[in-house]
């Protein structure tokens, strides 16, 4: 096997690969200027995003396709690491973007700030963790993937080095991502005791057939905490508001928008593929022959975990008075919609929690960067200090109220599209998935509430007096105020495109649509 | 017709609503320049239709101007952009059209930033126009939710002392009540088995539903729409929202949004599970009478006039529920008819009392007296509009109201004397009013009070003449809206 046969498949993870490799480097040959690091990090995380789209057959890009049309959906070998699947080609795309959209918006940052190179190539290295995530097939090749995406982003929140919260926030996450791995890599030593193979399609083989019921109910369920608190689902949340808060927001938009959804994916590929999809029944009743019918327990408990954690997220988030923890805790809420398609387990769910993983990027990266784009205006960080900003900054305030109605799930935008998709797909399974809908549909109504409170606040309550810029000194001359209104061009990029972006999606889904469509179809075809 | 006529007007909305937003001084030009070529390809909508006098071609089952391209396709629905309108949608989009511009003459010297507020109000109309052709459960949904933004922040933010809670209210209440439609629809949908979202394949599926599930259908979709209509007990943001509103939003909201309602509930629900509307009729007619009497008894005890036209609101919508849930194909044209009627009167009645606020600094009934001396074209126009929401006869809520309750005497015999009664009470009130606040020696009549300025007269001044145009001649509306391809009219 020549060396490119091997490493074309790879060009996006070698893109990446080398852009942290080129961002430490300059680093030490002293180069720490932002423009040149962030530059690397936006054009790397640019092309790889293109090759992703060229591998998902997107016709202007097609001819770029990296990956041979024969290596896709089709598992090559017995065991194999890693397989090549439309709906990991998704992900990848997913995970790119917000790496995109985090790296240009945080070119404005100011361009002599010390920990630029640290923070770009953590960045980098992060993304490089998530997108080996959207292509495992082997329970250790997933779980070591994520565990790089998780170092690199306890590191990326205490960038800074310098502000104790964030400090803090990091080692929170940290002890408890180390917590989150032991479970998940005790869980998967049980079910490799139980089937003799960590491979995620020799499992699915098996499964139903061997294995002692006690080892496989107790391997999933250790699996399903560990990978629980990386989704951030109630009652494995509570690390997640503290860090989302803590974080510097540039890298909480990250977080929440991008390495969030590797817990989520995850869920998709060790319960979706072995479990669900088994034919049902195949052991007749759940604890029958000695086996095990994992796939209405999974399903139950997966319902139960989405109900609350959607409820509960909404409810908490409707307590917040500082912006930054109500927007975290609607991104657990909307974890709990992206968790009701993975419990109903049917393609067109699938189909439906992808998208709102799509549409979540937009939405939830989007809400970030406009809120670090306002504290860098010198707004404080509770939401009444937010009086009036519609009135005094309109255009930013609209594209606030554009990913706010976007998560709340108002027509036109893309949050709307997402959501219809989701919750028809659990009607259409019918049976008690109808409820789990009706409990979406509530929630989002619930959501309203909080998301409307903004809006309500940014346009229509007087505005307070005007702050002043962070670090400008009363009566001497503060930094120079970056162009675009003080935003910076990069910021401002970010920030347009994904207003744009919800729009355009939500008015003309079948873009996106028909590509997850058909790669739900193909992972619920193949499996893993 | 080769023109696709309802997308054209679409995109003629849309761009023009785009372009008064960014018009910045000249907004309200655009907006009238809009607002007229709306009406234009109206006009020309209705010389294309069937039941227009004039028309010379036979009447055509189904929906005219039909139109349809696919949308979003995925393996388990198709949702596609089907509009087309049939003769309840067009009477409807005539309102809409007429409304469109006299907000936009009446608001002529507004200047609390003028180009986002045309530009709103023409996003609303936008909005109301997508719901009255669309032929898509979700396409209707887009456009219903449409309508719901760009109202919360006028209301918000253009409204009077109290509109930030008025706004919230409004937004919850009509949110919540989309989100239980839109299950319902979808419900009807899945559980019909359609093969698509477009009407059509709804109406041959949904007809196959039998047992209870077309009455918990229709009982979600009622629930739903009633919130926009209001029904009692779903009304109490009705008068916050009315009171607090600018004049314009108000016109709006009396006018086309609780018009949606109406039409929703006549479009979706009924046509579509016609056995749950019979299940659900004793419902549907408490419900009615409820409305009725109330909004009638809260009215009378209103001091502030446009609490009173507000309140009078739920009245009217009372009577074209009743009419609706009679189930007959006379009281469906009644229905329809009532709500073009109460949305051009309501919407001079507001108006009005926007003036009388304007003018004497209060709406409060008692505290102002005698006006006539002094503002003589305002009090004409009062007169118009109160006599015409009493229902006398040659304006145009007669005809209309008259068709009501003839159908409920045809269905329910003797119960017709309940609405009878409290019309009586409605005429009650307004002529009480009219005593009170016209006519008398003059009481809180600023000195330097004077008549209405050119604008807001032309604009009332329109409405009052098609409430005696179509009070004379309510025949062109009967015409139009009885050759529906609906069951049990004429053109089917």
């Amino acid at each position: 096997m020549d060396l490119s046969s091997f490493a074309g498949p790879f060009l996006p993870e070698i893109l990446l690969f080398v852009g942290v490799l080129s961002v430490f480097l300059l680093d030490v040959l002293g180069v720490r200027r932002i423009e040149v690091t962030g530059a690397v990090a936006v054009i790397v995380t640019a092309l790889a995003l293109l090759f992703v789209v060229a591998d998902l057959g997107f016709a202007p890009f097609a001819a770029l396709a990296t990956v041979p049309a024969g290596q896709v959906n089709s598992v090559g070998g017995s065991a194999p690491l890693y397989t090549f699947t439309t709906l990991g080609f998704v992900f990848q795309g997913i995970f790119l973007l917000a790496a995109f959209l985090v790296s240009l918006a945080s070119m404005s940052r100011p361009s002599d700030e010390r920990g630029a190179p640290i923070f770009f190539g953590l960045l980098l290295l992060a993304t490089l963790g998530m997108t080996l995530v959207a292509i495992a097939s082997d329970l250790i090749f997933l779980l070591l993937s994520i565990e790089l995406t998780s170092v690199a982003t306890y590191l990326l929140v205490a960038y800074t080095r310098k502000d104790v919260r964030a400090l803090e926030a990091s080692m929170k996450m940290y002890i408890i991502g180390a917590l989150s791995t032991t479970l998940s890599f005790f869980g998967a030593s049980l079910l490799f005791g139980a089937y003799g193979t960590t491979n995620l399609y020799e499992i699915r083989a098996v499964a139903g057939a061997v294995g002692s019921p006690v080892l496989v109910l107790l391997g999933y369920g250790f699996l399903m905490a560990g990978l629980a608190f990386k989704a951030t689902l109630v009652p494995f949340h509570a690390w997640a508001v503290d860090v989302y808060d803590g974080a510097p927001t540039d890298v909480t938009a990250f977080l929440t928008g991008g390495s969030k959804k590797v817990g989520l994916f995850a869920f998709f590929l060790v319960f979706l593929g072995p479990v669900l999809f088994l034919a049902p029944g195949a052991g007749g009743s759940p604890f029958s022959g000695g086996t095990i019918d994992l796939g209405p327990i999974v399903q139950i408990t997966l319902s139960i975990l989405a109900v609350v954690t959607m409820t509960v997220g909404n409810v908490l988030a409707l307590l917040q008075k500082e912006m930054k923890r109500m927007l975290a805790y609607s991104s657990i809420s909307q974890a709990g919609y992206m968790l009701i398609g993975i419990a109903v387990g049917t393609s067109p769910a699938l189909a439906g929690a992808t998208l709102q993983m799509f549409a979540h990027v937009f939405m939830k990266t989007g809400a970030f960067l406009v809120v670090a784009a306002v504290a860098a205006l010198g707004v404080g960080p509770l939401i009444d200090d937010w009086k009036g900003l519609g009135t005094r900054r309109p255009l930013l305030g609209v594209a606030f109220g554009l990913m706010l109605l976007s998560l709340a799930g108002v027509p036109l935008t893309v949050g709307f599209v997402s959501k219809f998709v989701l919750f028809s797909s659990a009607v259409q399974a019918q049976g008690y998935f109808v409820w789990l809908a009706v409990a979406g549909l509530l929630n989002s109504a619930l959501s309203v509430f909080y998301y409307a409170r903004v809006l309500k606040v940014m346009f229509f309550d007087p505005s307070a007096s005007a702050p002043t810029p962070a670090g400008a000194v009363v009566g001497g001359s503060g930094p120079p105020a970056l162009p675009v209104g003080g935003l910076g061009y990069g910021r401002a990029t970010a920030i347009a495109l994904i207003a744009l972006a919800i729009l355009v999606f939500g008015i003309y889904p079948q873009m996106v649509l028909g590509p997850i469509q058909s790669a739900a179809q193909h992972f619920v075809a193949v499996g893993a | 017709m080769d023109v696709p006529l309802l997308s054209v007007i679409v995109a003629t909305l849309a761009v023009g609503t785009v372009g008064t937003f960014f018009a910045g001084a000249r907004a309200r030009w655009v907006a009238l320049a809009t607002s007229l070529v709306f009406l234009a390809e109206v006009g020309l909508l209705f010389l294309t239709y069937p039941g227009w006098p004039g028309y010379n071609g036979a009447l055509v089952p189904g929906f005219a101007e039909g139109e349809s391209y696919s949308w979003i396709s995925l393996s388990w629905m198709h949702i596609n952009y089907t509009v087309g309108v049939d003769g309840i949608s067009l009477v409807l989009i005539l309102l809409t059209a007429v409304l469109q511009i006299a907000t936009v003459i009446y608001s002529w010297a507004e200047t609390k930033r003028p180009a986002a507020y045309f530009g709103l109000v023409l996003l609303t109309c936008l909005g109301c126009f997508g719901v009255f052709i669309a032929l898509d459960v979700l396409l209707f949904f887009l456009f219903w939710e449409a309508v719901l933004v760009p109202m919360f922040f006028l209301i918000g933010y253009w409204g009077g002392p109290n509109r930030r809670y008025a706004a919230l209210k409004f937004f919850i209440y009509t949110h919540v009540a989309s989100i239980v439609m839109l299950v319902g629809l979808l419900a009807l949908v899945f559980y019909s088995g359609a093969t698509s979202f477009d009407f059509s394949a709804m109406y041959t599926a949904a007809h196959g539903l039998t047992g209870v599930v077309p009455a918990f259908l229709f009982l979600a979709l009622f629930f739903g729409f009633g919130v926009k209509f209001p029904i009692v007990p779903f009304h109490t943001w009705l008068p916050d929202a009315h009171v607090e509103a600018p004049t314009g939003g108000s016109v709006l909201l009396a006018g086309l949004l609780l018009k949606l309602g109406g039409y929703g509930l006549i479009r979706w629900a009924v046509e579509l599970l016609p056995s749950g509307l019979h299940t659900m009729q004793p419902l549907l007619y408490v419900v009615a009478f409820l409305s009725i009497i109330w909004g009638s008894v809260l009215s009378l005890s209103q001091r502030d006039m446009k609490r009173l036209v507000a309140y009078s609101s739920i009245n009217h919508m009372g009577i074209v529920l009743l009419a609706i849930a009679l189930d007959s194909s006379l009281g469906l044209m009644a229905a329809v008819l009532l709500m073009f009627a109460h949305g051009i009167v309501s919407a001079l009645l507001f108006m009005a009392s926007g003036s009388v606020h304007h003018t004497f600094g209060t709406r409060d009934i008692p505290e102002i007296g005698g006006i006539t001396p002094t503002t003589p074209t305002l009090s004409t126009l009062i007169m118009v509009g109160s006599l015409a929401s009493l229902g006398l006869p040659a304006l145009i809520s007669f005809p209309a109201e008259f068709a009501a309750l003839l159908a409920t005497w045809n269905a329910l015999a003797y119960w017709v004397f309940v609405p009878l009664i409290i019309l009586v009470v409605t005429a009650g009130f307004y002529i009480w009013m009219m005593q009170r606040m016209l006519f008398g020696p003059p009481r809180g009549v600023p000195l330097e009070a004077h008549d209405v300025p050119w604008y807001e007269g032309a604009s009332m001044g329109i409405l009052a003449v098609l409430a005696v145009l179509f009070g004379v001649l309510p025949g062109l509306l009967v015409n139009v809206i009885m050759s529906s391809p609906i069951k049990g009219f004429p053109g089917t």
